[in-house]
């Protein structure tokens, strides 16, 4: 069961990482990328590793994502 | 053309990083080096030597030490980078995205951010006390941490949350780590060891196990504190910028 699980969890972390590529908004591909981080963080649960998972959830999906929006606010919304 | 010679890199670095792979011992075999060597060290030795009842800290925090002194150097390098690049948040000139979009921010988002921001500090100052029992640490509650405070400062704006914390107590603060590591460290040097050790063979049993943890505690706390600050003022500097 819980393999299957984790089955789940890489395909999903494969296709956001595929997202964040094809994406041309940058918001979107970062909120894209957020989910990813997210992901990474349950990876990280089901490999024992708590304390990575914090980390990850903390800085992937909360700040980096918050850093990558203001930057973005700042510049222009569209990749060339 | 351009593409095709994209591709031929790539492909190349492929089939080196798979040959890196295949060279790899194999996951969770017993009869690999470092499962020979160095896990059982840690897992028979590492409460008593380390100081920590949660492995994973011991290891960061004794018998990597020296790494994790390095990688809080970086952290504060980031910062100094940042501030190089765009200087510090200015009082006069900060603007923040609520006070200059068209709509102001909700009663909702104010008030639920009000009620959730106390818990989340809670768990920050949790994780980093609890680092040496359970999962998590300095870095992990000064994330959350600065975390808690980028959300502040996203629905309140730059103004008040810099006359929450001053630029004349922010300073010290983001060196914090480094200080609590360096301070740490001599601690060993006086017992006449070797720097960064947490075995004093001159103190007793008890007083060596009281002065582990508090050199753990402290390490901990200036980490938390330092990576906490740290985020918080990229953030602001990142936010300060004027629309170009």
């Amino acid at each position: 069961m819980l393999w299957r699980l984790d089955i789940i969890l890489l395909l999903f972390l494969v296709a956001t990482a595929l997202g964040v590529y094809v994406t041309k908004d940058l918001m979107a591909a970062s909120i894209i990328f957020s989910a990813y981080s997210l992901t990474m963080a349950i990876v990280w649960q089901q490999l024992s590793a708590p304390d990575l998972a914090l980390t990850e959830a903390a800085v992937g999906a909360g700040v980096t994502t918050v850093l990558f929006l203001i930057t973005i606010s700042k510049t222009v919304r569209r990749e060339d | 053309m351009r593409k095709f010679l994209i591709f031929l890199c790539l492909a190349i670095c492929w089939v080196v990083f798979l040959s890196a792979v295949v060279e790899m011992p194999p996951f969770g075999d017993p009869a690999n080096i470092t499962n020979r060597h160095v896990v059982p060290r840690y897992l028979e030795e590492g409460v008593e030597e380390g100081g920590a009842s949660n492995i994973v800290t011991g290891i960061i925090l004794n018998y990597r030490g020296y790494d994790t002194m390095g990688e809080v150097t970086v952290i504060f390098t980031a910062l100094a980078g940042v501030l190089a690049v765009l200087k510090r948040e200015d009082v006069k000139t900060s603007t923040t995205m609520v006070a200059t979009s068209p709509v102001g921010p909700s009663l909702i988002v104010t008030t639920v951010v009000k009620l959730l921001i106390p818990f989340i500090v809670l768990f920050a100052v949790y994780t980093i006390l609890h680092g040496d029992v359970s999962p998590g640490g300095g870095f992990q509650g000064g994330a959350v941490f600065g975390a808690s405070m980028i959300h502040y400062t996203l629905i309140f704006g730059l103004l008040t949350y810099m006359r929450k914390i001053r630029l004349a107590v922010k300073v010290p603060l983001e060196s914090a780590a480094i200080l609590s590591f360096a301070i740490a460290g001599f601690i060993g040097l006086f017992f006449g060891q070797k720097f960064l050790t947490f075995l004093m063979p001159a103190l007793s049993h008890e007083a060596q196990y009281l002065l582990r943890h508090a050199m753990l505690l402290l390490i901990e706390v200036g980490i938390g504190v330092a990576t906490g600050i740290i985020f918080g003022s990229i953030f602001a500097s990142l936010e300060k910028v004027e629309r170009i």
